[in-house]
């Protein structure tokens, strides 16, 4: 109780003090609208539907390109990481493409696959691939000798290696990479909504922008915002629920 | 009737010399301690005769050998029984978890199967490390310093623990320490090692089954001594 108080007390604050300043006649209330006017907006677009057809656009654009993005990221990561071919043949092509600015390769990505989900989903699966193949590749390098030598002792089967030893040994590195490329998810589904969409919140942000409903725009935002600690809180505590043991682990 | 022979086996790491030329014989059942201090080959004797590392020379041990590491190496993302039931695939299932409550039972810990490590004491670590080892019914068993990280007291229980398993499971032990008395207490026979060969062999001829009392004999002392000084004198 105290400490959901603590939580709440500082925004409550912060809400009081945006009404008084916003009301106050001192800012220009179009541009700096006051918080009953962004809740009455965000009030307009959950029951008008928009922001629910906004919210599911943009959460399968962003669930399926994280899902891809992490997906290939631990594969590769564990792969480089744990087996010298794969390390002296794909690294180096992993690091040239690795600085691209993800928003670089927007244009491109939209040539090749359109402005459907297609190119929205490939350049956030692209930018979140790399945080989480980095961590996966310096998690299965670091694994201490004796587990690999201990699991050599009561197995042979390299498959079940991978799968009982090196992967959970490289796990709080990858969760470590999975949480960046959430967070990178999120700037990459509002880059990608910017052109060449109809719909999610980063369209919407950038159409509320341009109609000049900043109200609108402010609540889209607040509910991009919300989405990205929920979704980090919500795939830690996944986390801790699928691996019960994470929770001992230093990282 | 010799379990393991060894003849002129060296170990070289990266153009570094870790052994070199060592002959070496244990009988089967028999308890030999390898006492050394840090840096001096042990470990790698060990990991040499589990063939995890390259080396040069002839082993001639069983295949199925089992191990405790030094730094326990059991699994901190299994519970106690995931981590007995490791790698025992070619069983059926009821005869693994058959093999699983028996190991639980040996290591006393049958109340605790469901717990990770981190929520388990050092001494109970170890004596998973220990039963998922017997488990797999090695001929060998390697055992690496495996209480150098225990408490003096619980190091004891530890002790008294691994020499009833020892008697009733017959299995051949090479076990390494730098703990001269541990050594002395547990095995039939020392080998010290010393910058990578061995320079002293020493026969213990305690009665068993052994009890703490041994640890107050003349005798044992003496023996120490002797070891302590074989231990020393060879690294002038």
């Amino acid at each position: 109780m105290k400490r959901f108080l603590w939580f709440i007390l500082p925004i409550i604050v912060l809400i009081t003090l945006w009404e008084f300043v916003s009301r106050s006649g001192f800012v220009n209330l179009a541009l700096f609208p006051p918080p009953s006017q962004v809740a009455v907006a965000l009030w307009e677009m959950i029951t008008s539907g928009t922001l629910f057809s906004d919210l599911r656009d943009s959460l399968w654009r962003l669930l399926a390109g994280l899902f891809l993005g992490s997906a290939f990221g631990v594969v590769f990561g564990l792969l480089t990481g744990r087996i010298k071919s794969f390390a002296t043949t794909l690294t180096p092509i992993i690091q040239i493409l690795r600085p691209l600015p993800a928003v670089a390769i927007m244009p491109l990505v939209i040539v090749w696959f359109g402005i459907d989900n297609g190119a929205k989903i490939f350049s956030i699966a692209f930018a979140v691939f790399f945080p989480v193949w980095i961590n996966a590749h310096i998690g299965a390098r670091q694994i201490p000798q004796t587990f690999l030598w201990s699991a050599k002792l009561f197995t042979n089967s390299p498959v079940k290696i991978f799968r009982e030893v090196v992967f959970p040994a490289a796990l709080p590195f990858i969760i470590a990479g999975i949480r960046t490329g959430i967070a990178i998810g999120f700037i990459m589904v509002f880059i990608s909504e910017l052109s060449g969409a109809s719909s999610g919140l980063g369209y919407r942000i950038s159409i509320t922008s341009l109609a000049y409903r900043i109200d609108q725009m402010i609540a889209a935002l607040i509910v991009l915002g919300a989405l990205g600690a929920i979704a980090d809180q919500l795939f830690a505590f996944g986390t801790r629920k699928i691996f019960p043991w994470i929770k001992f682990s230093s990282r | 009737m010799s379990n393991i022979s060894i003849k002129n086996l060296s170990v070289h790491y990266d153009g570094y010399c870790a052994l070199k030329g060592l002959d070496f014989e244990a009988c089967k059942g028999e308890f030999v301690a390898i006492v050394g201090k840090s840096g001096s080959g042990k470990t790698t004797f060990l990991h040499a005769l589990a063939r995890l590392v390259e080396f040069s020379g002839d082993i001639s041990a069983p295949k199925n050998v089992g191990m405790v590491f030094q730094h326990y190496a059991v699994f901190p993302w299994f519970t106690a029984s995931e981590n007995i039931a490791f790698g025992l695939d070619n069983e059926t299932k009821e005869k693994r978890a058959q093999i699983v409550r028996k190991h639980l039972k040996l290591a006393k810990l049958e109340d605790k199967k469901d717990k990770y490590p981190a929520e388990l004491s050092g001494g109970q670590v170890q004596r998973i490390a220990l039963a998922r080892s017997l488990a797999h019914n090695p001929e060998v068993l390697l055992m690496d310093e495996p209480y150098g990280a225990l408490d003096a007291y619980t190091r004891d229980k530890m002790q008294q623990w691994l020499l009833d398993i020892w008697t009733t499971h017959k299995k051949t032990i090479v076990f390494v320490t730098h703990n001269i008395e541990e050594a002395i207490f547990l095995s039939d026979r020392i080998l010290v090692l010393n910058d990578k060969k061995f320079v002293g062999e020493y026969k213990i001829s305690f009665a068993r089954p052994r009890n703490e009392s041994i640890k107050f004999s003349p005798e044992f002392n003496k023996l120490r001594q002797q070891i302590f000084e074989s231990l020393n004198h060879s690294n002038n």
